[in-house]
């Protein structure tokens, strides 16, 4: 496989079992500078796992995991790396100050303590020990902790997890502008609107493979863009046969059709069904769209 | 290959914020630096029958290492063990700290609570009357912190590969067990055969025989052999803390 030298880190035909069953099947990953991946799927689909061996705190049982080119065990790589991991806890007796202090002295070039507290949303809190700290505040820690050493990739794990709306939108607000200053993100998230809000690319994995690979919009797109709702009597099976159709169901009186062209569909639609009625067109929300992949994805390695 | 350059004074700033911690965890220290004065003092002062200050003295050098396995076995065993639970080591893991920084601020934790706990044991013995030279004093200091190196290490395994409650109960097995079989509480003189086969085995033995000789007390063996086999046990202690630390990354 060639070697993608300008991305921050790689996974290469990775494959991973953890107790005895298979997480990671042939995966690869280049997560590039400058840009947002957002690794998408719902739980157990192995989004954890990946960020492990990126992190080198699991190693491959095939394939090969690189950061900046490197074994992502050895501190050269990891100083350039900032992490904020899904499961980790903070010590109790310690103060804010005092634990990203403590941190930031394993980079070379860290952030002034006072600038990675207010970029964390957290400047207020630097006197308060760990221990008192809510599940949100804990949370804003942790991302302190990951940026502190001004790092050329962060790699979030389910950042937003615990966090208010505010807490969400801030840290949204201030992971893009990490990588618009140019640094590599990836982040693992099952919230769709999550990776569609700050991903420049979003990879949907599931099973351990990669289903799709795109921008937000791609994607949406790739699983039927639209959501057409009508009450029509035609077959399932019929409507199914009318241009841009993807999917189609029943729910209750109504008839809900996913299509990736919501024009060409309505004007068939119209042409065929002449009692057609209470025609609605809204655009497929995200879910539809990730509910679709999988079921494709699942299809096609059956 | 290039060697990643450690930022200046982290070693230091990482000893310093384990010695906060376990200064703002009283509930923990105490108990570790308070237990082996109380021992010396019931045991050794106020229970024996005829006192004599050389019976105080050799007991004085074996409770020094007895004080010093407590803070090594449960800081290290028993506290790294709970911190993995609670998640505190894996962001270090995956940061560029280097693993010995992290042993380090344990270490230096573990080396402040023995100093706080046999400096309780040389106040005492000096009540009673122990009467040592300058660099007998000095010898023995030495020795008492040294000793936490290899039931440090050896706790780090431990805590490394074990769970909280299981690491305290293995904590607990060896602090009385080493310390028995080690001749800490009764001479190994009058210990059973196999006690003293086993304690021939265990880092507490060879330091509370090397005690001995420095305050002057009768001894078994030499004290070459003697360093001998706490430097192996100390490397092979080292094996084990380092394995169990590389361990978890599989």
């Amino acid at each position: 496989m060639r070697e993608d030298l300008s991305a921050a880190a790689t996974l290469a035909a990775i494959s991973k079992k953890l107790g005895g069953k298979p997480v990671l099947d042939g995966l690869d990953l280049a997560v590039g500078a400058g840009e947002v991946t957002a690794l998408l799927g719902p739980n157990g689909a192995g989004k954890t796992t990946a960020v492990g061996l990126i992190t080198g705190r699991l190693l491959p049982n095939a394939g090969e995991a690189r950061l900046f080119g490197l074994d992502p065990r050895r501190p050269a790589a990891r100083g350039r790396m900032g992490v904020m991991l899904q499961a980790a806890g903070l010590p109790d007796v310690l103060t804010v100050a005092e634990l990203v202090g403590l941190h930031a002295g394993y980079y070379r070039d860290p952030r002034p303590l006072h600038e990675t507290l207010a970029l964390a949303g957290i400047a207020d809190l630097g006197r308060r020990r760990c221990g008192a700290l809510s599940g949100g505040q804990a949370r804003r820690v942790q991302y302190a902790l990951a940026i502190c050493g001004r790092p050329d990739l962060l790699v979030l794990d389910e950042p937003t997890a615990a966090m208010d709306r505010d807490a969400t939108r801030a840290l949204w607000a201030t992971v893009r502008d990490a990588a618009d200053r140019g640094a590599a993100v990836l982040l693992t998230t099952h919230d769709l609107h999550e990776a569609d809000a700050l991903a420049d690319r979003v990879v949907v994995l599931d099973r351990g493979r990669i289903v799709a690979d795109g921008g937000p919009a791609a994607i949406r797109s790739l699983a039927g863009g639209s959501v057409v709702r009508c009450r029509t009597e035609l077959p399932l099976g019929r409507l199914l046969m009318l241009p841009g159709v993807r999917r189609a169901e029943r729910e209750g009186a109504d008839t809900r059709i996913a299509t990736g062209d919501a024009v060409a569909t309505v004007r068939a639609l119209l042409a065929v069904d002449g009692a057609l009625a209470d025609l609605r067109v809204a655009d497929a929300a995200l879910e539809d769209a990730m509910a679709t992949l999988l079921a494709d994805g699942r299809r096609a390695a059956a | 290959m290039s060697a990643y350059a450690q930022p200046a004074g982290l070693w230091r700033r990482e000893c310093l914020v384990e010695l906060k911690r376990s200064w703002r965890l009283p509930q923990f220290m105490v108990p570790t630096v308070v237990t082996p004065a109380a021992f010396y003092a019931l045991f050794t002062l106020a229970l024996a029958r005829t006192p004599s200050l050389s019976g105080a003295a050799a007991s004085l050098a074996c409770y020094g290492v007895f004080a010093a396995i407590g803070p090594s076995l449960f800081g290290f065993g028993a506290g790294v063990a709970m911190e993995r639970e609670q998640g505190l080591i894996e962001l270090k893991r995956v940061s560029p700290m280097p693993t010995g920084a992290y042993l380090a601020g344990k270490l230096a934790a573990a080396v402040a609570a023995t100093a706080a706990a046999v400096a309780l044991i040389y106040a005492l013995g000096v009540i009673a009357g122990v009467r040592l030279s300058a660099g007998q004093w000095l010898a023995l200091a030495a020795l008492h912190l040294l000793s936490t190196v290899p039931f440090a290490l050896l706790g780090f395994g431990l805590g490394m590969r074990m769970g909280g409650k299981g690491a305290v109960a293995a904590a607990n097995a060896l602090f009385l067990g080493a310390s028995v079989v080690g001749g800490l509480w009764a001479p190994s003189a009058i210990l059973p055969g196999w006690m003293r086969l086993v304690g021939e085995l265990v880092p507490s033995y060879h330091l509370g025989q090397l005690a001995l000789g420095i305050v002057g007390a009768d001894t078994i063996g030499s004290p070459v052999a003697h360093v001998a086999a706490i430097v192996a046990m100390t490397a092979l202690a080292g094996w084990w803390a380092w394995s169990g630390w590389r361990r978890s990354a599989a």
